[in-house]
């Protein structure tokens, strides 16, 4: 080897390890200013390790910042979203890619244009409907909109799967006796579990993130998502960052742990989406 | 088994949730935005007075409503997205997808910050770009610096940029992703064969890979450039439009309509305007890319 | 049989999802009132309504409130969505009196509280309804009164060899310019909220055009195009070039500029008298002054910005209206109550119980309210939504120099007339 390429392959570890770096900073900081008190955040002691572990920032996050409650309630919408958000899709996917009638690439064309409907444009419209079946101030008020948004992907995600099973499945059930919803159930709907994945983390990113609907549509303390809840805190805690900080890794670090340790299946079923869809 | 599978009845049930959550959310409300946007009203009082296309006709004329500054501060994040964020993005994914060591540590780290919520990443930047105590201006005096600090989010001049910085941060590593998946995915013998003519990793990035991944730059253009269109948590956590609406993006504008300035039918023309024009860039960029092959 | 299961399990899980989450309406004695406000945690006002509220319930077993606080952006934002369906508005909201209660009470969503108000007339004074009152109709219950005020850190004007406020617009600027001699930054502005900045520029005007013509402005009689209140936007832009400024105030929010001058970081801040009780208890010598007059023919020292602005309104879509108003009445008196003992704030309504414990600064404060020689309605809250964040627009314009005095009252005279 050359010292040229030497020099070359230095750089792009070089390279590589600095936007590591930039990656990892920005968290670490967090981590470490929510166990500092505002003296050490200010000046005496700025990116290093908290002189003394100030956990109280936690007890502050979690009982008066609610951040438990939050938490609770953005898995369970995030999860409840993603059940609908799949029965419905592999359901339509059945139906757009298997089923034979004249429209269906139309309709096809029809889901896609969720793709690009931004999901802010249309909040009051849906704060009428939602309000009209009584689903305000519910979980609902969040599932079904998140579920609607997240609709076009998921079904994208899905005909890339379903495509891949062969239709001899089909056809040899068929002349085994099947019904429809035998072949759909029992054939279609187990094999679609790796789509299961995919979809799901889509879908999760999507509501976990999700602000302006959770703001608007959720009144009750009880009932509102960490977006709401973090907005809120720092709302509460603009000069003391201690417990905005602990907020924050809390509404984190558990996402972060399941990656850790799931990271190769989350990136590959990601993968299998983009190359799917 | 044709039969069976032409039941109109069948299929009509198999659509029927889907058809249900995205008409009754996604596609009924716009029709409803649109008949709003026809109309000038409070959205309070009983009484709204039509006026046809004048909204339309405001929104593109009026200074003091600044949509078209607004579309220009999106359009030029979508700029910034696609010539800065997606070649960064595609360094890091050629890079990685030729045997670097610690590939998957890189790799999960980078993709990262794609998992954490936009609120809490827009809370921690605001404490970044803190004029006095953030990291930023902390560490430009530290390393002697001083003349460089700013007041990132406070200056018009320097605002947008700094929204900029945690949007391109946050999605670098899904792009990268994105695109790795697709340098993976180049079958090896044509790497192979380009090598044995002599190629430079260069030309074998450039001749090889760049065209058979064509497809996914495409869709990573599209999530770019309409993402950059929708933004508003980002801005909203960050600067909300401000400083004198140096950072206003058509979203946040929408909403400044509809709930501080009572123009509910302004309001509904610009979510209507918004939503076209995130179908017609999605529709140019797939045009540009087919005229192109 | 597999394909009716089947076919009614996705009807189940289609229908449900629509039908299975309408809200659980349990008949029980208790009436509950719900009540949404902006008194946060971090609000001074949070414990005067928590206090409120725990005594009502005590005095009230029947009635159960439901509070809700949000933070004034996303409140704002709630309160008129909710207006898109007014059945979804709470029994009792937060409201600031003048356009933003206007526009609930011209759609009809406002109760009228005329009836409901008979039985408490002798605890608050008419004139307390003022800015809550349409068509001769009162559809609001005010908390508290508030002005805007020049709190002033004595210690650090002292640290400048000043030993008293400034009292003219010369002092003003010596003070300042010894002030910054010592490395003291005399103001810090909230440039993130709008409001801040008005603060300081709606003073400024009152004190150069005298609080009737400023009425006229602020009330669409008069027009913008005035010579006073361009030189009053150029005295702010000097104030600004001279470094007067905190300059980082660009980018912070009110809550942070305040706790700066809390902390000793600038001598003035300029703002609500509801600050009185916390800039009573900061560990500095604290004094209340007002900005001083700029032309004496037209304004005197005592006339002030302000006036009766929070306030509590009747969803006029609520089931239980009767209730609601008497509920706001009496939580209302309460919230006043607490509010003055904490210092956020100036009785609207004449105190009946033991006021020795109210802090000297909150005394002072209602002494010049008690003198004042006139009082004009915040900008922003006298006008109406749409022209008011027309209005708000320009002085971010001015705070931020993108436009001078001329190009503020011209501009001004064009959008809003």
């Amino acid at each position: 080897m050359n010292n040229n390429s030497k020099a070359a392959r230095i750089a792009i570890y070089a390279g590589l390890i600095l936007w590591l770096l930039i990656n990892l900073f920005p968290v670490y900081w967090m981590f470490t200013f929510s166990l500092k008190n505002n003296a050490e955040i200010f000046g005496q002691n700025v990116v290093g390790l908290p002189q003394h572990w100030l956990w109280s920032n936690y007890t502050s996050a979690l009982k008066t910042g609610k951040m438990g409650i939050y938490f609770l309630n953005s898995v369970i919408v995030a999860f409840s979203t993603i059940l609908i958000t799949l029965v419905a899709a592999v359901m339509a996917t059945y139906a757009l890619s298997r089923l034979i009638w004249k429209r269906r690439k139309a309709m096809n064309k029809f889901f896609m244009l969720g793709l690009t409907i931004p999901i802010h444009a249309s909040i009051v419209p849906v704060y009428v409907t939602l309000s009209r079946m009584h689903m305000l101030n519910t979980y609902w008020a969040l599932i079904i909109p998140y579920a609607a948004f997240s609709l076009s992907m998921a079904i994208l995600v899905c005909t890339g799967f379903m495509n891949e099973i062969p239709f001899d499945l089909d056809e040899a059930a068929c002349i085994d006796g099947c019904s429809v919803w035998g072949i759909f159930l029992r054939i279609i709907v187990p094999l679609m579990r790796p789509a299961v994945a995919t979809v799901g983390i889509y879908t999760f990113l999507q509501c976990w993130n999700e602000l302006m609907f959770a703001n608007i549509f959720i009144s009750k303390t009880a009932l509102k998502t960490l977006p709401v809840g973090v907005q809120a805190l720092s709302g509460q805690y603009t000069t003391e960052w201690g417990p905005i900080g602990a907020a924050l890794v809390l509404a984190t670090f558990p996402t972060l742990l399941v990656y850790v340790f799931l990271s190769k299946r989350i990136q590959e079923s990601f993968i299998a989406g983009a190359i799917k869809g | 088994m044709n039969r069976m599978y032409g039941n109109k009845l069948h299929i009509l049930i198999f659509l029927l949730p889907a058809l249900l959550l995205f008409c009754g959310i996604l596609i009924a409300p716009i029709g409803a935005s649109f008949y709003y946007s026809l109309f000038e009203w409070n959205g309070m009082s009983a009484d709204k007075t039509f006026v046809g296309l004048a909204n339309y006709k405001e929104v593109f004329t009026s200074i003091d409503i600044g949509f078209m500054k607004a579309l220009r501060n999106s359009l030029l994040l979508a700029l910034l997205s696609v010539f800065l964020q997606l070649p960064l993005a595609l360094l890091l994914a050629l890079t990685l997808g030729k045997k670097v060591k610690g590939e998957r540590v890189f790799l999960s780290v980078y993709f990262m910050p794609v998992l954490i919520s936009t609120v809490v990443i827009g809370q921690l930047w605001l404490k970044i770009y803190n004029p006095e105590y953030g990291i930023l201006n902390v560490f430009l005096r530290a390393i002697g610096l001083e003349k460089w600090t700013r007041i990132w989010l406070g200056t018009k001049e320097t605002a947008l940029g700094a929204v900029f910085v945690p949007t391109l941060w946050q999605y670098v590593g899904y792009h990268m992703l994105l695109l790795y998946a697709g340098v993976k995915s180049v079958p090896g013998e044509l790497r192979e064969a380009a090598m044995l003519d002599g190629a430079t990793d260069g030309q074998v990035n450039r001749f090889i890979v760049l065209p058979y991944i064509k497809p996914i730059i495409r869709i990573s253009v599209i999530f770019a450039v309409t993402g950059s269109l929708k933004s508003f948590d980002m801005i909203y956590v960050l600067t909300n439009g401000g400083p004198l609406r140096s950072t206003q993006v058509p979203s946040t504008l929408m909403i400044e309509m509809l709930f501080l300035r009572n123009r509910y039918g302004m309001g509904s023309t610009i979510a209507v305007l918004l939503i076209v024009l995130c179908f017609l860039f999605a529709l140019i960029i797939s045009a540009l890319f087919k005229q192109e092959d | 049989m597999k394909k009716i299961t089947a076919i009614a399990l996705a009807l189940v899980i289609a229908l449900g999802m629509f039908a299975g989450c309408s809200g659980n309406k349990k008949e029980s004695e208790e009436k509950t009132i719900t009540l949404w406000c902006i008194a946060t945690e971090s609000d001074a006002n949070h414990k005067a309504y928590e206090q409120a509220i725990d005594e009502y319930q005590k005095a009230h077993p029947g009635v159960k409130i439901e509070w809700e606080a949000f933070e004034n952006q996303s409140y704002k934002t709630k309160i008129k969505a909710a207006m898109s369906d007014p059945d979804t508005l709470p029994d009792i909201f937060f409201t600031w009196a003048g356009a933003f209660l206007g526009d609930f009470a011209a759609a009809e969503a406002a109760y009228c509280l005329d009836d409901a108000y008979k039985a408490h007339k002798d605890a608050l004074p008419e004139k307390m309804l003022a800015n809550s009152t349409y068509n001769g109709k009162h559809y609001g219950v005010p908390l508290t009164y508030n002005f805007v005020g020049m709190f002033a850190n004595m210690d650090l004007l002292a640290q400048a060899g000043w030993d008293h406020v400034p009292e003219t617009y010369e002092d003003l600027t010596a003070c300042c310019d010894a002030l910054l001699a010592k490395g003291i930054i005399p103001f810090g502005c909230a440039g993130k909220e709008t409001w801040c900045v008005t603060e300081y520029l709606e003073p400024i005007i009152l004190k150069t055009i005298g609080y009737q013509d400023l009425n006229e402005v602020f009330a669409g009689r008069a027009t913008w195009n005035n010579e006073g209140i361009a030189s009053s936007v150029a005295t702010l832009q000097d104030m600004i070039d001279k470094g007067y400024f905190d300059p980082n105030g660009t980018a912070l929010s009110n809550d942070e500029v305040k706790a700066n001058f809390l902390a000793g970081k600038t001598a003035f801040y300029q703002n609500g008298t509801w600050n009185c009780g916390e800039v009573n208890d900061a560990d500095f010598n604290a004094q209340l002054c007002l900005f001083p007059v700029m032309d004496s023919a037209k304004a005197t020292y005592g006339q002030l910005i302000g006036g009766p602005s929070d306030t509590l309104a009747v969803s006029s879509h609520s089931k239980q209206k009767e209730l609601a108003a008497e509920v706001a009445f009496e939580l209302g008196k309460s919230i006043c109550h607490y509010a003055y003992l904490i210092g956020s704030g100036l009785p609207a309504w004449t105190p009946d119980y033991d006021v020795s414990a109210v802090k000297p600064m909150v005394i002072a404060a209602g002494d010049m309210a008690v003198k004042s020689d006139g009082m004009v309605l915040f900008g922003d809250t006298a006008m109406s939504a749409d022209p008011a964040n027309t209005y708000l627009s320009y002085v971010d314009k001015v705070y931020g120099k993108e436009i001078d005095g001329a190009g503020f009252i011209a501009g001004l005279a064009k959008d809003l007339q």
